[in-house]
């Protein structure tokens, strides 16, 4: 009833191949999009800067990292230092005079560039022994960045981003920074949503499944994985300078540490690995869901109806989110991205049970 | 979303009229915004802290608040996540904050440019940028205490008075490997080439529970003293393992991170003789925390445990509150109601020798210099309590005033 798809019939191959197929998924798309071009114009400025924005931003980032943990499966728990390589990258560019639309290229690339060295460990090792081996990054990349003063900044180890213009356009008003970053999420997600129709993308889907099966089928799993570093680590640089050019606006270590590392893997596996939409979810699961139950909690303790001591209100949401996530892997280990296709396939052919493939 | 909210806010203005029509009118309340991580990094270290930050508030409005202004506080978790303290000052901004304690570094150094753009006051005690001392360049954020480089002319001045000079000695730095851990770096090397004393620096890897590798190095230097710069778990860890290998109490000093809970934990009498700077008096026999005794503890108003009243943290959070309470006061007094963070801003720059009647040194805040004077004095823990070992004092300001110089004219042309 609401999906209409009895009598639509696939006459190009154009039509048939389209991202969505459906007429009704591609309205929800126009509406969403449409909704994210508006939203500075009925957001308050508190939901635009604090959850719009910074939502975005890590759903790009998990985007990235879906690439690689989704699609090539290669675990990654060191994406926070790609993430870094990126930022100060483009920090370093930009004070240098380069323009900042140049300073996002080289941040990509120094990111893609030492992404691959340590990615090169992938060749040999897999699994739990991979995950070793790209935390090992995350600390040689910390150490490095606050042991070297000319890289973090000095005895303050801060840098603050200078003012840049993208595309002529000053990247200064709230509006704008958030328009940055919704073309670069826009960018990461159309990407993603065409490399898994490409050779490419299938390549990695092989290498993911069983490297030496993906060798003896032609594909080779040497170049396929290095590949699958590359562009991951490259997306993650981007990624990286837009956080602090349109987020932080002041880049310091600690944003990017361990536990920033582990916060982009949950957000992948909790939406849904190897899923666009999840990363989404994902990332709204994981960054936006404690805020939101810190603030319904404080609101209710503001009503005083029983007296509970501040540090525990403030460790109820930490039980609560814990709850969550283990809810949500209990009842739909595939994540959140599942909840939603089976919602979808519900509505698809409601008020039916079943449809006929 | 907009409209709803404005809705919301018009039904709450209609009823809180009603409502005030029938009780006494009251004066508007001041709030401040206290966004600290109590889940994350700092666990009792913020709860000591935030408990005597609302203990003296709770006393502040008990007895007749600011010019009969109450003080309201807005109170979030941020778990030490940048994002998160920014979305929670966000929200505490428009809710009419004047004034915000993070007490967290990585999350007030993300707001710096914020809290500079909004007009909000930002008090950064013993945390935070230690350039921000410099008024010109930050004004809306207040250091009020000595920063950590601050820390470190104090420390390496006792050793100068009173252990036998500095001259030729060897003093080790054993140090967190983060950006805090390197903070005192530049002004003890400055130190040194003046002074004529060999330094070294050890770090260990963060967050310091393992420290024996460093340690074994920090032996085979063989220094004559040892300045301990870390903070919560490590903090004990670095005590232990100093006295392991073969160094004397009374040579180990530390930054301000060492306290009453960290003497329980590394047990029994073996932290006797160690030093460490002190910003603020502990313990309970001061005017102002036999105030709160009397009038928030006692008839069962305070925010946590009684037994935690009078500890190092404790009595830093009141001193924080005391210096910012005192500065609404006096920016009342100077332009009356409605306070606002520009006015909150100059309360702060009247202030001039306040001692929270005695408990802290006597601390005056100029446009220019937003730390109050770098002061402090070095206690020892004799076994049950930290005793003083010498009056309020501070060193080679001038040395600490050329780093923040240079720092901050680092942060203008990067800005």
């Amino acid at each position: 009833m609401f999906y209409r798809l009895s009598g639509i019939k696939h006459t190009r191959y154009a039509s048939s191949r389209a991202l969505w197929p459906v007429t009704a998924d591609r309205r929800i798309m126009q509406v969403l999009v449409a909704l994210a071009l508006l939203a500075p114009f009925f957001l308050s400025d508190l939901y635009l800067t604090s959850y719009m924005l910074p939502w975005l931003i890590w759903t790009a980032a998990a985007l990235s990292l879906t690439l690689l943990m989704g699609m090539a499966g290669q675990l990654h728990f060191g994406f926070a230092a790609v993430l870094a390589i990126g930022a100060y990258t483009s920090i370093h560019l930009t004070r240098a005079g380069v323009p900042f639309e140049f300073a996002l290229l080289g941040a990509g690339l120094m990111s893609a560039f030492i992404g691959v060295i340590f990615g090169a460990a992938a060749l040999r090792v897999k699994g739990l022994y991979l995950v070793m081996a790209t935390l090992a990054m995350q600390y040689l990349v910390e150490w490095v960045i606050i042991n070297v003063p000319a890289i973090s900044g000095g005895a303050q180890a801060t840098l603050s981003t200078p003012d840049v213009t993208f595309l002529f356009v000053p990247l200064q008003s709230d509006a704008s920074l958030y328009y940055m970053a919704l073309l670069w999420t826009v960018v990461v997600t159309l990407l993603l949503l065409n490399i898994k129709r490409t050779s490419f993308g299938r390549a990695l889907v092989a290498v993911r499944d069983k490297d030496f099966a993906a060798a003896v089928i032609g594909v080779d799993p040497v170049k396929y994985k290095l590949l699958a570093f590359f562009a991951a680590s490259f997306l993650g640089g981007v990624t990286g300078a837009i956080l602090a050019f349109c987020y932080y606006q002041a880049v310091t270590p600690e944003q990017f540490g361990f536990n920033v590392s582990i916060q982009l893997v949950a957000m992948v596996l909790v939406g849904g690995l190897g899923s666009v939409i999840g990363a989404y979810l994902g990332a709204g699961f994981v960054l936006l869901l404690p805020i939101v139950l810190t603030n319904v909690l404080a609101f209710v303790a503001s009503y005083e109806w029983m007296p509970i001591s501040f540090n525990l209100i403030a460790h109820i949401p930490l039980m609560v989110y814990g709850a969550l996530i283990i809810g949500v892997l209990l009842y739909e280990p595939l994540g959140l991205a599942k909840i939603y296709d089976n919602l979808r396939k519900y509505f698809v052919v409601w008020p039916f049970r079943h449809t006929q493939s | 979303m907009k409209p709803f909210t404005r809705w919301l806010a018009s039904v709450a203005g209609a009823a809180a009229l009603g409502l005030g029509g029938a009780a006494q009118a009251e004066k508007e309340p001041i709030k401040f915004a206290l966004l600290q991580d109590f889940t994350a990094v700092y666990t009792f270290v913020t709860n000591e802290y935030h408990q005597g930050q609302r203990d003296y508030l709770r006393f502040v409005n008990e007895t007749g608040g600011v010019e009969g202004h109450m003080i309201e506080t807005i109170v979030r978790d941020t778990a030490n996540e940048p994002q998160r303290g920014l979305e929670a000052y966000n929200r505490a901004r428009r809710e009419g904050a004047v004034l915000v304690d993070f007490f967290s570094t990585p999350v007030s150094r993300a707001a710096v440019n914020r809290v500079l753009d909004d007009e909000v006051v930002m008090i950064t005690a013993l945390h935070g940028r230690g350039d921000a001392s410099e008024g010109e360049t930050f004004p809306f954020i207040f250091p009020m205490m000595a920063t950590y480089w601050s820390q470190s002319t104090v420390l390496a001045d006792y050793i100068d008075q009173h252990q036998g000079g500095l001259e030729g000695k060897r003093i080790a730095l054993v140090h967190i490997d983060s950006p805090f851990g390197r903070e005192p770096m530049p002004i003890l090397k400055d130190l040194a080439e003046k002074k004529g004393f060999d330094l070294r620096a050890f770090a260990y890897p963060s967050p310091g529970t393992e420290q024996s590798a460093t340690w074994s190095d920090v032996r085979r230097y063989r220094p004559d003293h040892v300045i301990i710069w870390g903070a919560g778990g490590g903090q004990q860890v670095s005590v232990r393992e100093a006295i392991r290998n073969g160094i004397r109490q009374e040579n180990i000093l530390s930054v301000v991170w060492l306290a009453e809970t960290d003497a329980r934990n590394v047990g029994g009498n073996h932290l006797k003789g160690v030093k460490r700077f002190e910003a603020v008096g502990t313990g309970t026999d001061h005017a102002v925390i036999q105030d709160i005794m009397e009038h928030v503890i006692e008839p069962g108003h305070g925010q946590g445990s009684a037994s935690n009243v009078g500890t190092t943290y404790y009595n830093i959070g009141v001193a924080t509150m005391a210096v910012a309470v005192e500065a609404a006061r006096l920016a009342m007094q100077e332009f009356g109601a409605p306070l606002t963070g520009e006015k909150l801003r100059d309360g702060f720059r009247m202030i001039e020798n306040f001692d929270a009647r005695g408990m802290m040194p006597p601390i005056t805040i100029t446009a220019d210099d937003h730390q109050g004077g770098g002061y402090g004095r070095v206690s020892a823990w004799n076994g049950e309590a930290w005793e003083p070992l010498t009056d309020w004092y501070s060193a080679h300001q001038d040395i600490v005033w050329e780093e923040i110089e240079k720092d901050a004219a680092g942060f203008r042309e990067g800005r």
